[in-house]
């Protein structure tokens, strides 16, 4: 591959990702962008001459998403709900890790005795001990399923397909 | 920027152009920019995006068909369109209902140009 055409592959996969179009369409749109720049070459064009009629690849992809919108992604409403969700797992767990913190200080500063006599397993070496000492740790395994689909909810509903 | 009441009406007619370009003769998305560009002497003169979306729409309603041109010598293989033999139908009856429009509409504008 010669220079010209590593920097035209590199154009080409610029403007690609900058695209917020579906898979299917964004296959669509791509095969007529290399296929015009094909067509710009065969007319005698140079590749500067392409790069500035085109625009830099931020801008060719912005043009491209503006003119493209009836077949972008249409973003959810509904995507709100599951960021919320997911904002007050992430609270909940940031909470409990803050006290998880305060335990285990407290634990170090203990002696050994105290740590024996509430009954930590393997003692008092990191969070894990204080987590299978917790009556509550199935909480902390909702709140992380809570957090990922919050996450997960949220991203895949910014995806929807257009109308 | 163009004013709104000339890219609303381009918009329309872009679609009937494209359509009839391609009836024509097969052709590819640059070929049809510049045939555009040249034929309207430079009035209508596209972006890439702009025609996408006339070109997606037309082959979504079964008008026109995308293939790939098979590269010669040292030419790249090209998507390239062609009509279906509903988008020539489609494509005489857009021209007969341009044809009355335009009629209809030279009715009302006819005699002083300045009023």
């Amino acid at each position: 591959m010669t220079d010209a055409e590593k920097k035209m592959k590199k154009y080409t996969n610029a403007v690609e990702r900058r695209l917020n179009l579906p898979r299917a369409v964004k296959a669509r749109v791509m095969s007529d962008f290399l296929s015009s720049i094909a067509a710009r070459r065969e007319a005698g064009r140079t590749d500067e001459e392409i790069y500035a009629e085109l625009g830099d690849a931020r801008k060719a992809a912005a043009d491209l998403n503006e003119q493209m919108k009836e077949f972008a992604y249409r973003k959810s409403p509904w995507r709100f709900l599951f960021l919320g969700l997911a904002v007050v797992a992430a609270a909940q767990i940031l909470y409990d890790g803050i006290i998880a913190l305060v335990g285990r200080y407290i634990l170090y500063r203990a002696s050994a005795d105290l740590s024996a006599a509430i009954g930590i397993i393997g003692g008092a070496d990191g969070p894990t001990a204080f987590f299978v000492t917790t009556p509550s740790w199935m909480v902390s395994v909702v709140t992380a399923a809570l957090l990922i689909v919050g996450i997960a909810g949220y991203l895949l509903l910014r995806h929807c397909k257009a109308k | 920027m163009e004013d709104r009441f000339a890219q609303q009406l381009k918009k329309g007619v872009l679609e009937m152009l494209v359509l009839k370009l391609v009836c024509a003769q097969a052709t590819y998305g640059y070929e049809l920019l510049s045939r555009l560009k040249e034929t309207s002497g430079g009035r209508f003169s596209l972006k890439e995006g702009t025609l996408y979306p006339i070109l997606y729409r037309l082959e979504d309603d079964g008008m026109i068909l995308a293939k790939w041109s098979q590269g010669q010598g040292r030419t790249a293989p090209k998507k390239i369109y062609e009509a279906t033999q509903a988008g020539r139908e489609e494509n005489l009856r857009r021209q007969l209902v341009w044809r009355e429009f335009e009629e209809t509409v030279n009715i009302f504008l006819k005699g002083d140009r300045d009023q």
